[in-house]
């Protein structure tokens, strides 16, 4: 019970101590005190009257609404019932997040809504002895202007006022007015909108490429700023995608802006590639790389791929024509997280996706245009170090073509992730998975478990690295495999599976997961 | 003995300390070579794990050396 009516004086301390959590790097709270004058009236105490049923269950969807919308980590709200003096504290809202921004903005979210929407009346009593109810209007909710300055309907009338001009790109002699229909009419997907993709979304939408499709599940980090150059500060705690369409809205509303806030999974890949002429894929993800690949070859739909570690890159074009080679040439099967790093363990320095963006969106409207692609086929390696650029041709008789060509792989690869599909399970609590039987196993380093314990005392540690090695010790019952991020024990549990043991399943999201719905 | 010059990315060059150095070897395949590297730079990757070129070219792991080869290990990257 997140929200509560009180008709007892409000026990602030105890209110902020139960927000305590260790995920929580800040806290805010927000009091609501009885003054003494209103609209010039001296007042000298008030009454609240609450219809209870209604209010109870309308305070706790505002709660609710809140913790969803700014991603906090918990929150709740008194308000009180009665006769109250001057002084006295009418309404409580504390808000607990990692960062004090979606605190702040919670905070203010719930009371604003509160005053809004709470079937709450309060009765003035005045120092003349007469006393009044008073409506509450005029109530100002911090939010709605945050939407309505953000999306909302300004950008309509904006969009029939601004008029893109194009000029410095059309007086290339290879765009011209005919590349700049071309660009008009085409549809680009962007998978991931980080690092990567946020170069490659502004310049896609700058150079007015008609509809763009966004997709990324995350929600931005104080840890993205450095190198995810579309956002702001206050902006934490929001969905990327979110961010990303405004921003593109902002910068050329002509564009066609279409959001997918869940990452595509092999049951809609190919469906969505079909919709669009090119996707380009900005993602941190390996699976979500090789998901790529296989439904670009299989839907024909052309792919801009690149990654980055520190201070390098790799960019590949699949065109997914028929010779051409895919991803699954040059590296067969997805390689084990451990071996591909991320930059939350590398570490990364902000420009190098940036770089790396820049040239996918050039690689892209290269596409697009119709312009040579001389490194067509190639992985070319950017070293930011030295400022290196090297093109390895890759050889496409020496890759698919070898176990049946790339579509005959590709399909190959969504068919067996289908069935594997059943092997993320999510649980609120570990307890409840063990309750139905699984044993859990806990596939994290020494040195993550140090900084983060196990909520549950857990049956087996073995560290991802061994566990093919050791699977020997997974085949009595069921298996929840758990690590920080769902991505090393999804990936084991695939080795796991593949060699035949059914009974493997990964906790989905990962002890990240967890933390969320506690 | 045969003399080539190498060229890590990404984590190799992490754990390598360095872009590039040259190197004698008595190792016959590019595969023996890694193997040598491995040991002597404590790489965490094993070869299957890696791609390998030589002279601009992706390679087979059994290729032998030759003097003044330049040889690329390349392993998978995932940030973004």
């Amino acid at each position: 019970m997140r929200f509560r009516l009180s008709s007892e004086a409000v026990d602030s301390a105890q209110l902020r101590d139960a927000l305590r959590h260790p995920a929580s790097g800040g806290f805010c709270a927000f009091e609501g005190w009885v003054r003494n004058s209103n609209e010039g009236q001296e007042v000298d105490g008030l009454s609240y009257e609450a219809y209870a049923d209604l209010a109870m269950a309308e305070g706790e969807r505002i709660v609710a609404e809140a913790i969803e919308r700014y991603g906090v980590t918990d929150a709740c709200c008194l308000h009180r019932t009665g006769d109250l003096k001057i002084g006295d504290m009418a309404v409580w809202v504390g808000a607990s997040a990692p960062h004090r921004d979606e605190a702040f903005r919670a905070c203010r979210y719930i009371i604003d809504e509160i005053k809004h929407r709470l079937p709450i009346w309060k009765k003035e009593h005045y120092v003349t002895g007469e006393s009044d109810w008073v409506a509450c209007t005029h109530v100002y909710r911090e939010h709605e202007h945050e939407r309505h300055h953000h999306h909302g309907h300004a950008h309509h009338t904006h969009a029939e006022a601004f008029v893109p001009d194009y000029s410095r790109q059309v007086r290339l002699r290879e765009v011209g007015e005919a590349g700049q229909a071309k660009l008009a009419a085409a549809r680009v997907l962007v998978i991931g909108a980080g690092g990567l993709g946020c170069p490659v979304i502004s310049y896609l939408a700058g150079a007015g490429v008609g509809t763009l499709g966004l997709v990324d599940g995350d929600r931005l980090d104080a840890s993205n700023l450095h190198r995810q150059t579309m956002y702001h500060a206050r902006d934490i705690g929001e969905l990327k995608v979110d961010l990303a369409a405004r921003r593109v809205a902002e910068l050329n509303p002509t564009v066609t802006v279409q959001t997918w806030t869940e990452p595509l999974d092999v049951a809609n890949a190919v469906d969505v590639f079909g919709q669009f002429d090119l996707v380009v894929e900005c993602t941190d993800d390996m699976r979500s790389r090789y998901l790529s690949s296989d439904a670009a070859v299989v839907s024909g739909t052309p792919l801009i791929l690149a990654s980055i570690y520190q201070y390098e890159g790799q960019l590949q074009f699949v065109s997914a024509q028929p010779g051409q080679p895919c991803l699954r040439c040059l590296w067969p099967d997805e390689p084990a997280p451990h071996a591909v790093g991320s930059c939350a363990q590398s570490g990364v320095l902000g420009p190098v996706p940036g770089v790396l963006g820049a040239m996918q969106a050039t690689e892209a409207l290269k596409v697009l245009l119709g312009l040579p692609q001389p490194s067509g086929s190639s992985l070319v390696l950017v070293n930011l170090l030295d400022f290196t650029i090297q093109h390895l041709p890759i050889d496409s008789a020496q890759g698919c073509a070898l176990h049946g060509g790339c579509v005959e792989v590709a399909r190959r690869a969504l068919s067996e992730a289908e069935d594997e599909a059943g092997i993320d399970l999510a649980f609120g609590r570990l307890e409840d998975a063990m309750a139905q039987g699984f044993t859990i196993v806990d596939l994290r380093d020494a040195d993550e478990i140090a900084l983060e314990p196990m909520p549950v005392t857990v049956a087996r540690w073995i560290p991802s690295a061994q566990v093919m090695a050791r699977s020997c010790e997974l085949t009595a019952g069921r298996q929840l495999l758990v690590c920080a991020s769902g991505r090393r024990s999804a990936h084991a549990a695939r080795q796991l599976r593949a060699r035949g043991m059914r009974e493997v399943y990964s906790l989905a999201g990962g002890l990240a997961a967890l933390r969320l719905t506690i | 003995m045969t003399v080539v010059n190498l060229q890590y990315y990404a984590q190799l060059r992490e754990q390598a300390g360095t872009s590039s150095e040259q190197v004698t070897t008595t190792a016959a395949s590019l595969q023996e070579l890694y193997e040598e590297l491995r040991v002597r730079r404590g790489f965490s990757l094993t070869a299957e794990a890696l791609k390998v070129a030589v002279n601009a070219q992706f390679s087979a792991w059994d290729r032998p050396l030759r003097d003044g080869d330049t040889i690329v290990f390349i392993p998978p990257v995932a940030g973004g």
